[in-house]
């Protein structure tokens, strides 16, 4: 990691200053074990998550922990998995439901577009829905495209929901506790592909990483590359690449979509003077597209070339091209050179 | 006759291969023959393909050995090319007995050229459309309502044509899954469901999916016979879905059929060692004893038109050599480049795709 990596002793709330080395869903399990230690409102549901551990084991072994009244097996039915964590938490519950594959929220989206993001609104704040939804996604695992869609925008589009995906261990198991304690409701992407790659050292005592809030992974003068999720390793590889030809480029990892950080990027860009954008969602109404706005919006003056984007194409993610769907390095700094150079 | 909503599975083939009543159907020896055949074929299909699936040449697999007789059955029950189908993910052996070629099955889990969903899909998940066969979605449930819209085109064209939709038990929980059925009921529409009952989704049993008794007295709800049937009898099975699909084909409304079976293998090869995590090496055995394709033999052997050794050796040999070919058929005939992504997103392709073909071509050509 770089110098300006935040330190987890910055955000911890705890006095424990021990870490261990694991991996992104090794980070997951552990949140959502501390959660369901400290707070017995907080309960798991989902397809497979008990006795199985979930089809990527991010909830093995807490079913023996806990028992099956606090971690379970539903039926089949998305619909039924998020209806019924709306229903708890309006009831006073901290449900945390898993969605087997970000792929399969369709037969859940009404009841996560019409009732949990619209119960505190509707109700006049009287109501609220509390809960999360953890679901892995993104793609570059030869999942073909019913096991590697990035549907994050169809609920950044949705007020009322707030939206969250980490990159490293660290921030997979803050985001998720601050996730568990928010009283919004949070759909908290995981990106799959990471969740054995990605390593890192995580506290072991309890932390959040507050909702909203993004983080500079590198400092840099010239160009700033804003990304989230599964693309950030390789938004952090081009950055190392452009820094050997002696380009020094920032690297901001948003990690919350909604509410996103809105400042740290805008300060970036007046810094760099160019913000390339980087997700592997499909371009068109891509979450990015609201962040190349704000930024041409607030920082025109600071901009030395048109706002740059590095996304997914238009078209159902493929299962053999798998690799040429990803933005990857390559991509990336091919659109670097065109700002560079604009 | 057959009723609906028996107490007990529908039964032509007992456990050691006797005849059940005297309501077996002449089926001449051919026949017969070719029913077993299917079911080998199938066993053999999923064996090779979990090899290849070793072997890094796929990526994906999901067995259905166990379920042989159900899917057999089905296929043999309805008119091939005539009738559609909606499958779900497992019907491999659904597919090989309507007559789709192995070399097709076998390309399009290689994703190479000669795959005729052009390598698009995850492997395993066919579609042949001059079998009527639909191309398989992974969602759970959610070809229950088109199947339903496919009936309901059927019988405003006035064809004589009917739809079989197939799923899992653990389908029947997904919302999906209910909107169609009522759909097709309120419609009349000539749609014939079938479960394929093999006990578990993924890690969950079929009694901690539903507090239902069984999945086939969910039709009574929807205003719809439910038929419960024996699937590891591919003859009970083949039976109830002539009668029914004749039935439906009738005008008479759609049906619900269960075939009760197991999945012996692990979910897919995501879950490698099912064992381990949920199920009882017990329960396994206990199933894996009232194998289909054994239990059909031991009836062959009944009516005294025993299959002999060397002709099971050939049948296996011959369907690992037809699939050993289909692969390479596949390497040669390649495997599909970036082009691939862009055609088929829409019937023309719009300019801003035509900008990112040229975006990756430019890449390609660096
Ligand atoms: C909508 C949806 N949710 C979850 C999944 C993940 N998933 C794949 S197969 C499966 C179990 C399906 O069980 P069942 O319908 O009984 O069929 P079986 O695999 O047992 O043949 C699940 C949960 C999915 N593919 N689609």
């Amino acid at each position: 990691m770089t110098a300006t990596h935040e330190k987890p002793e910055a955000t911890m709330t705890g006095t424990q200053p021990e870490t261990v080395q694991m991996n992104l869903i090794q980070a997951v399990t552990q949140a959502l074990r501390e959660e369901l230690a400290r707070d017995e409102r907080v309960v798991l549901f989902g397809e497979d998550v008990g006795a199985r551990g979930g089809v990527f084991l991010a909830t093995q072994g807490l079913q023996s922990e806990f028992g099956a009244k606090r971690v379970f097996d539903t039926p089949l039915s998305e619909a039924s998995i998020v209806g019924a964590a709306v229903g708890m938490a309006v009831r006073g519950m901290r449900p945390v439901a898993e969605i087997q594959f970000a792929d399969y929220m369709g037969p859940g989206f009404d009841q996560i577009i019409s009732q949990a993001a619209k119960i505190r609104y509707r109700s006049g704040g009287q109501f609220s829905a509390p809960l999360v939804i953890r679901t892995p996604s993104g793609g570059g695992v030869k999942g073909g495209h019913h096991h590697s869609q990035s549907p994050e925008s169809y609920f950044t589009h949705t007020p009322g929901l707030k939206v969250v995906m980490p990159s490293t261990p660290y921030d997979a198991k803050g985001l998720l506790k601050a996730a568990i304690r928010s009283d919004d409701p949070v759909i908290y992407f995981e990106p799959k592909r990471l969740y054995r790659a990605a390593k890192g050292e995580v506290p072991t005592g309890d932390y959040i990483v507050e909702l909203g809030k993004g983080v500079i992974r590198r400092a840099g003068t010239d160009l700033t590359l804003i990304g989230y999720g599964g693309v950030m390793p390789d938004v952090e590889r081009a950055a190392e690449a452009l820094a050997a030809s002696g380009v020094q480029a920032e690297v901001i990892d948003l990690r919350s979509l909604v509410p996103w950080d809105k400042h740290l990027v805008l300060e970036s860009v007046a810094r760099t003077g160019r913000a390339l954008l980087i997700s592997e969602a499909p371009r068109i109404s891509n979450f990015m597209g609201e962040v190349a706005y704000t930024v041409q919006r607030e920082a025109f003056d600071a901009l030395l070339a048109p706002v740059g984007q590095v996304a997914g194409f238009d078209t159902p993610y493929p299962y053999v091209q798998d690799k040429t769907y990803l933005p990857g390095v390559n991509r990336i700094l091919r659109e670097a050179a065109q700002l560079l150079s604009y | 006759m057959i009723q609906p909503f028996t107490t007990e599975p529908i039964r032509r083939i007992g456990d050691d291969g006797t005849p059940i009543g005297d309501a077996t159907p002449q089926h001449s020896p051919d026949a017969l023959r070719a029913l077993w055949r299917d079911m080998l074929r199938a066993r053999e299909f999923d064996k090779k393909l979990v090899t290849l699936l070793r072997q890094g040449r796929t990526t994906f697999y999901a067995q259905a050995s166990g379920m042989e007789a159900t899917q057999v059955g089905i296929a043999r029950g309805m008119r091939a090319k005539h009738d559609w189908i909606w499958p779900y993910y497992r019907d491999q052996g659904i597919g090989l007995a309507l007559g789709i070629p192995i070399r097709d099955l076998v390309s399009q889990c290689l994703g190479s050229n000669n795959d005729l969903n052009k390598g698009r899909q995850m492997p395993h998940h066919f579609g042949d459309a001059r079998f009527n066969f639909m191309s398989i979605s992974s969602s759970i449930a959610n070809q229950v309502a088109p199947a339903a819209g496919t009936a309901m085109a059927q019988k405003y064209l006035g064809t004589d044509e009917i739809t079989i939709c197939t799923f899992g038990d653990g389908a029947t929980s997904e919302g999906d899954w209910h909107a169609g059925m009522n759909m097709a009921a309120v419609n009349g529409a000539p749609c014939l469901f079938i479960c394929e009952n093999n006990q578990w989704a993924i890690s969950v049993p079929v009694h901690a999916q539903t507090a239902s008794e069984n999945i086939h007295i969910k039709a009574r709800a929807y205003g719809m016979p439910g038929y419960y049937v024996d699937g590891n009898d591919v003859i009970a099975v083949q039976e109830v879905v002539q009668h029914v699909a004749d039935r439906v084909r009738r005008g008479e409304g759609p049906a619900l059929i269960e075939c009760l079976t197991y999945r012996v293998g692990s979910h897919s090869n995501a879950d490698a060692d099912a064992e381990k995590f949920y199920r009882t090496r017990d329960e396994v055995e206990a199933w894996t004893s009232r194998d289909p394709i054994r239990r059909f033999e031991a009836y062959l052997d009944h009516l005294g038109q025993g299959i002999e050794a060397d002709e099971r050796a050939q049948l296996i040999q011959d369907t690992h050599a037809e699939i050993e070919a289909a692969v390479r058929e596949a390497d040669a005939s390649g495997f599909p480049d970036w082009r691939i992504m862009f055609d088929d997103v829409y019937s023309d392709t719009p300019t801003h795709l035509r900008d990112q073909f040229e975006l990756v071509r430019a890449e390609q050509e660096a």
